[in-house]
């Protein structure tokens, strides 16, 4: 079956390579503002209400769409989310309105305390209630819909009665969210976990992506680790055309967050990823 | 089969607790055993902390060294494990922690360092100030000053230390060379900490500019908090003081109580 769909097209963000935009190079991206489809930033970092941070993500949205990724929301804890952080995000998303919202399949709050990370879930009924239900408050408190990534998985669970792609495919089916697909987590994972990463792409409900990332990750001990540290592994890049090809061209993000390089290492890893969006017929912008 | 909560209440537990009888039950991973992938979580959970503080506070790890930063951090989170999905906030009881950390004792001015390092980091993103801001002004009578009341705005903070910390801070930027002369002893500061455009600012108070600042921020109206202000110093230039605050909007004109929204009844 051929799932290809015309691009989602968001509001803002073009399906053209972006990159992760990080303080270091603010400065540069507004002095020389290179060609560069969209730019996302981290929510949490721009909770401020004002000063040199808020300043540069306003001057950033004068040039640039800019999609907001959250990573604290813990939308799969059990309990209640944190009203406190859900404000502070309505606000930026209201005050700047970028074209992409997305937060992470994870939790990271176990009662009142945050270990802020990205931890894995087991993918149960209980579990997908949890998730929908954060999900359509976000939405509902937002007043638009929020894309949900995967994340690296380095454990799965034992009572797990789905697989990560069913347990999205129901989440979008239920919350009407979109998908973030990360396609470097869906490699690391599917090496920590022992499943097929192609088996996996074929089983994503292809019409709910609407953004990609990719980001280099590394090889600890047997394990491979999201470290978001270094240069996309060729092993990515093949899963990343084989997705495009079966997708058709969604709004690609080079993540680059540890041991950040020059802005040209990533504006190239960004001309990449875009040779393989603009191979496939289905490019728009 | 355990609950959602239960499952994580227990992840949580032998992630922050040191809890060495070993992991939660039923983790698989891909057929390896999963202390691999448990440890990787760790490891990343206290580096996320350790990260996080070293951002914030800059000029405790370089008094204190990386080592010990990281051992103080690592103590830090189990007195005050993190209560936000936003990182950018978990520093926020360092100083205090510091304060009662036993192998700190030796360095009576590293909470205040820390104090300070804290309301740098909140004044540096905190709401600009308002240009408007004055304007009220221009609507009081003069009959009315006496009444008048203020705040302290956003992006200021006041901080008192028996230790000259705004040097302390200066001596460890990157790059300062040290000042031989430096006396930590050389006696205390009160500092009004203030961003101006993007930079932030240290600037030493006299007595009477914080006394006046201090009973202003804390809700006394202007007539009473002059007079405190020149029982400590008789020839206080409280005209200038005022204008000085008023001009770097460090402090803000609340509305007179008239037109402030009352309660509803």
């Amino acid at each position: 079956m051929n799932d290809r769909i015309p691009c989602a097209d968001p509001v803002g963000v073009p399906c053209a390579a972006g990159i992760g935009l990080r303080t270091c190079h603010f400065r540069e991206i507004l002095g020389r503002r290179p060609k560069i489809g969209w730019v996302e930033v981290h929510s949490e970092n721009f909770f401020g209400a004002g000063g040199q941070p808020r300043h540069w993500l306003e001057r950033i949205c004068e040039h640039y769409p800019v999609s907001l990724h959250g990573v604290g929301l813990s939308l799969g804890s059990a309990g209640p989310l944190d009203r406190d952080h859900l404000d502070r995000l309505t606000r930026l998303v209201r005050h700047i309105e970028p074209g992409l919202v997305s937060e992470h399949l994870s939790w990271s709050m176990a009662g009142q305390r945050h270990l802020n990370e990205l931890l894995p879930l087991p993918y149960t009924d209980e579990a997908l209630a949890v998730v929908c239900a954060h999900v359509d408050q976000v939405q509902d408190v937002l007043g638009r819909q929020i894309l949900v990534e995967n994340i690296s998985r380095y454990l799965g669970y034992r009572q797990s009665t789905m697989t990560e792609p069913e347990f999205l495919a129901e989440l979008v089916a239920r919350s009407g969210c979109g998908l973030l697909l990360d396609v470097n987590n869906v490699y690391v994972s599917a090496h920590n976990l022992g499943f097929d990463a192609r088996d996996y792409l074929e089983a994503i409900p292809a019409a709910a992506v609407a953004e990609i990332h990719l980001a280099g990750h590394a090889r600890i001990g047997g394990m491979l680790v999201d470290t978001h540290g270094t240069r996309v592994a060729d092993p990515v890049w093949e899963l990343y055309a084989a997705t495009i090809e079966r997708l058709g061209a969604r709004p690609t993000l080079i993540e680059w967050d540890n041991d950040i390089p020059p802005l040209a290492v990533l504006l190239g890893e960004a001309e990449r990823a875009a040779g393989i969006l603009e191979a496939t017929d289905g490019i728009a912008a | 089969m355990a609950s959602l909560h239960e499952l994580q209440m227990a992840f949580a537990e032998a992630v922050l607790d040191d809890a060495p009888e070993g992991l939660p039950e039923g983790l698989l991973a891909g057929g390896r055993p999963p202390g691999e992938g448990f440890g990787l979580y760790r490891s990343s959970v206290f580096g996320n902390y350790r990260k996080a503080l070293r951002a914030v506070y800059p000029v405790v790890e370089r008094l204190v060294g990386e080592r010990f930063f990281a051992y103080a951090a690592d103590a830090y989170v189990r007195v005050h494990p993190s209560r936000c999905g936003d990182l950018n906030r978990f520093g926020s009881r360092f100083a205090e922690f510091l304060r009662g950390f036993p192998a700190a004792s030796g360095l009576a001015y590293l909470p205040d360092a820390a104090r300070l390092e804290w309301a740098i980091e909140a004044v540096f993103s905190a709401q600009d100030p308002d240009p408007a801001a004055l304007l009220p002004l221009a609507r009081i009578a003069e009959v009315d000053y006496p009444g008048l009341k203020f705040r302290l705005a956003a992006h200021c903070r006041l901080i008192d230390s028996p230790w000259p910390v705004d040097r302390l801070w200066q001596l460890n930027q990157p790059g300062v060379v040290w000042d031989e002369e430096f006396d930590i002893a050389a006696g205390g500061v009160s500092l009004l900490v203030c961003r101006s455009g993007f930079e932030v600012e240290l600037r030493r108070l006299g007595a009477a500019e914080r006394a006046l600042l201090d009973s202003l921020a804390g809700g006394s109206a202007l007539g009473p908090a002059c007079e405190g202000v020149l029982e400590i110093e008789p020839s206080a230039p409280i005209a200038s003081m005022l204008h000085g605050f008023l001009a770097t909007a460090a402090l803000q004109v609340l509305p007179p109580e008239r037109d402030r929204p009352g309660p509803s009844r």
